[in-house]
């Protein structure tokens, strides 16, 4: 009986004591081993290690690359507008050592801090040597190079490594987002003009076109067709002359006969005659003639 | 701090440091006591009350060993379904991946697995309105649609993934529009402009070693503004207008063209007919006028009178007369004749008869049904 309590206290003493001695760092941490709060190991790989308990410690770290989300922030151009930068960035531990000591026991939120104001200061310079547009039509590279180069002893200070500074957002303040909008209005207001006015334009154009080329249709076919009346006229003419011209004389008798009937065929003239002319030769005596 | 002092002349200035120097090892052992009675107890009653042998309490020790391997058992064996993989880690280190089928792992403690889906298409949609390179604003929104393709990287190369590839997106979806013109982004230039932001965010996905894969970037029709958005409409109303006052043009010259050719054809025609006519008439008149002169040239004489009467007859019964047959002028004559005119016109017979005069008058009759009018169309179509 004794010797099995004896045995099963053993067993939770070795239990307890690997409890503490054992640790794990997993594939996406680092560790640092403290022995009386002093820094002795840091340069574990992913896995199970060893300790002694209670006399050393251990902290671990991340080693994935970190998010670096801040506020927007406003900044100015060089043409002192201002503009909200919302920017994201992307870090890494490279030497756990030097940023458990860089930033007060290896906090992450106050390393956040700290990198962000470098990034500010490098944004501020870059963004008064440029214009709004400059600003919004750059280059990633650019950015990241210039933050690259001012946090360039960040791995030594801090036990940072920058791998990326990106913009997510650029915007205008409000107030200076209205006077936008309203260019943007009066731009598509000249536009839609444009528009319309070039319709017109085009418009007048065909129809004028359309005009003249009717106008050009008729009058072709007036001197058209008036040759072809001159022609009809002139052989009508032709013909005439030659018929008639067989007997000038009787032509006279028997063009003016039918003249004269055609003359008076409405009924309405009134004739005031003497009878004395050839049609009245037997009018007033038998024998003809006065 | 006085009251807190011990008061059994303990000289350490700080409490807690104090006990935990001193009084720490033997709390520890009384714990270490109090488990081991706890325990002690709960066996002991067992193997008091069954003082008759030691089988039953085997038979617990084996059937809970039994329970713990079958527990064991069950905790090692996994089914990875087709569309995942497992991530084993032993002790917190990267040991292998498992493809979908049955896979053992070593009990828990020792290895542990993260399941991830590989296959699962999973989107995200960003919305924003952002600034372009020519100053304007418009409203951009994109559905990004993505997978892991490898499960190692999306786990151990970046913390927060979900949360990275949402700024990746962001950053890359500003970019592009900020490259480029209002108009390209409104109008052709959508699927380009899909086209950069995909391969923009695919690059920085790789550059991080996130084991991701960017399947699709859908942009939706980019938006101007809402304050903004009537003076867009009517710009694009306006050149429907324009298309619509060129087709009104177009209809116009369609509608007056073919009228004027049409118009010119009838007068081409009309004077085709009366070249026709004229020539006509003038070979039926002159047909006429041979025949008549080649009977005429056999007797002039009589023909000649017999004509003159036919026609003087002709027009003299067609027309009201007066005959005057008074020598010299030594007598008045009065003739109304106004009212003979009328009477002409109306067609009453007229009774008036003067002294010295003898008035013949006679309603003309037509006596020649239908006389020629030779020239008369001809003198019209001259004009």
């Amino acid at each position: 009986m004794n010797s099995k309590i004896m045995l099963m206290f053993t067993v939770i003493l070795v239990a307890f004591l690997s409890a503490f001695s054992i640790f794990q760092v997993r594939q996406w941490e680092r560790a640092i081993l403290f022995e009386f709060g002093e820094i002795k190991r840091s340069d574990y790989t992913a896995g199970l290690h060893f300790k002694i308990p209670w006399i050393q410690s251990i902290k671990k770290f991340e080693a994935r690359l970190l998010n670096l989300d801040q506020e927007p922030q406003r900044f100015m151009t060089s043409e002192k507008k201002e503009v909200i930068v919302h920017y994201f960035a992307k870090w890494r531990i490279s030497d756990v050592e030097q940023f458990y000591r860089a930033t007060s026991g290896g906090d992450v939120f106050y390393a956040n801090n700290l990198l962000a104001q470098r990034i500010n200061s490098a944004i501020r310079d870059e963004f008064g040597h440029n214009t709004v547009q400059q600003v919004v039509a750059g280059d990633r590279d650019d950015l990241l190079s210039l933050v690259v180069g001012n946090t360039a002893r960040l791995p030594k200070e801090m036990g940072i490594t920058m791998m990326d500074v990106q913009i997510k957002a650029i915007n205008l303040p409000d107030e200076v987002s209205s006077s936008v909008y309203e260019r943007m209005r009066a731009e598509r207001t000249r536009v839609a003009k444009d528009y319309r006015a070039r319709g017109s334009e085009a418009a007048e154009r065909i129809q004028a076109n359309a005009d003249r080329e009717r106008e050009v249709i008729l009058a072709g076919a007036y001197r058209d067709a008036e040759r072809i009346r001159g022609e009809g006229d002139a052989l009508a003419t032709e013909i005439y002359a030659a018929s008639f011209g067989n007997n000038e004389e009787f032509y006279g008798l028997y063009r003016s006969l039918n003249a004269y009937r055609q003359s008076f065929s409405s009924g309405k003239d009134i004739m005031l005659l003497q009878p004395d002319s050839e049609f009245f030769k037997y009018f007033n005596t038998s024998e003809g003639g006065k | 701090m006085g009251w807190n002092e011990p008061p059994d002349g303990n000289r350490d200035r700080e409490p807690w440091g104090g006990r935990n120097k001193n009084d720490g090892p033997p709390d520890l052992d009384e714990i270490v006591r109090k488990m081991q009675q706890g325990l002690g107890r709960l066996f002991g009653r067992k193997t008091a009350s069954s003082e008759a042998g030691p089988p039953i309490p085997m038979a617990i020790w084996l059937v809970f060993i039994v329970v713990l391997l079958i527990f064991c058992a069950i905790d090692m064996i996994y089914f990875v379904n087709t569309q995942e993989r497992g991530v084993v880690l032993r002790f917190g280190r990267y040991d292998r991946t498992w493809q979908p089928g049955l896979n053992i792992r070593l009990p828990r403690p020792i290895e542990t697995v993260e399941l991830v889906n590989v296959e699962r298409i999973r989107s995200l949609s960003h919305k924003n309105n952002m600034l372009t390179q020519d100053e304007n604003i418009v409203d951009v929104e994109v559905a990004v649609q993505w997978k892991i393709n490898d499960p190692t990287q999306y786990l151990f190369s970046v913390r927060q993934p979900d949360e990275t590839l949402n700024n990746i997106v962001e950053s890359a979806v500003r970019e592009v529009i900020g490259k480029s013109k209002l108009d390209f982004v409104l109008t052709e230039g959508r699927s380009r402009v899909a086209q950069s932001q995909m391969g923009l965010i695919q690059e920085t996905v790789d550059d991080y070693a996130m084991g991701i894969l960017i399947s699709t970037v859908e942009m939706q029709p980019a938006k101007p503004p809402e304050q903004v958005k009537d003076a867009f409409d009517d710009a694009i109303k306006a050149r429907e207008d324009e298309q619509r006052l060129v087709n009104e043009s177009e209809a116009y010259v369609n509608d007056i063209i073919p009228r004027a050719r049409g118009a010119a054809a009838r007068i081409m025609e009309e004077a085709n007919g009366y070249k026709a006519r004229v020539v006509a008439q003038a070979e039926g008149d002159a047909a006429r006028f041979d025949q008549l002169l080649a009977e005429y040239s056999k007797a002039p004489e009589i023909t000649r009178k017999r004509l003159y009467l036919d026609a003087m007859e002709s027009v003299l019964s067609n027309t009201n007369k007066v005959l005057l047959d008074t020598e010299g002028n030594n007598s008045l004559m009065y003739l109304p004749l106004d009212r003979l005119l009328d009477q002409g016109r109306t067609g009453n017979k007229p009774q008036t008869q003067e002294s010295t005069s003898r008035i013949m008058e006679s309603q003309g009759a037509v006596v020649n049904g239908n006389p020629r009018n030779v020239l008369d169309s001809r003198s019209r179509g001259m004009r």
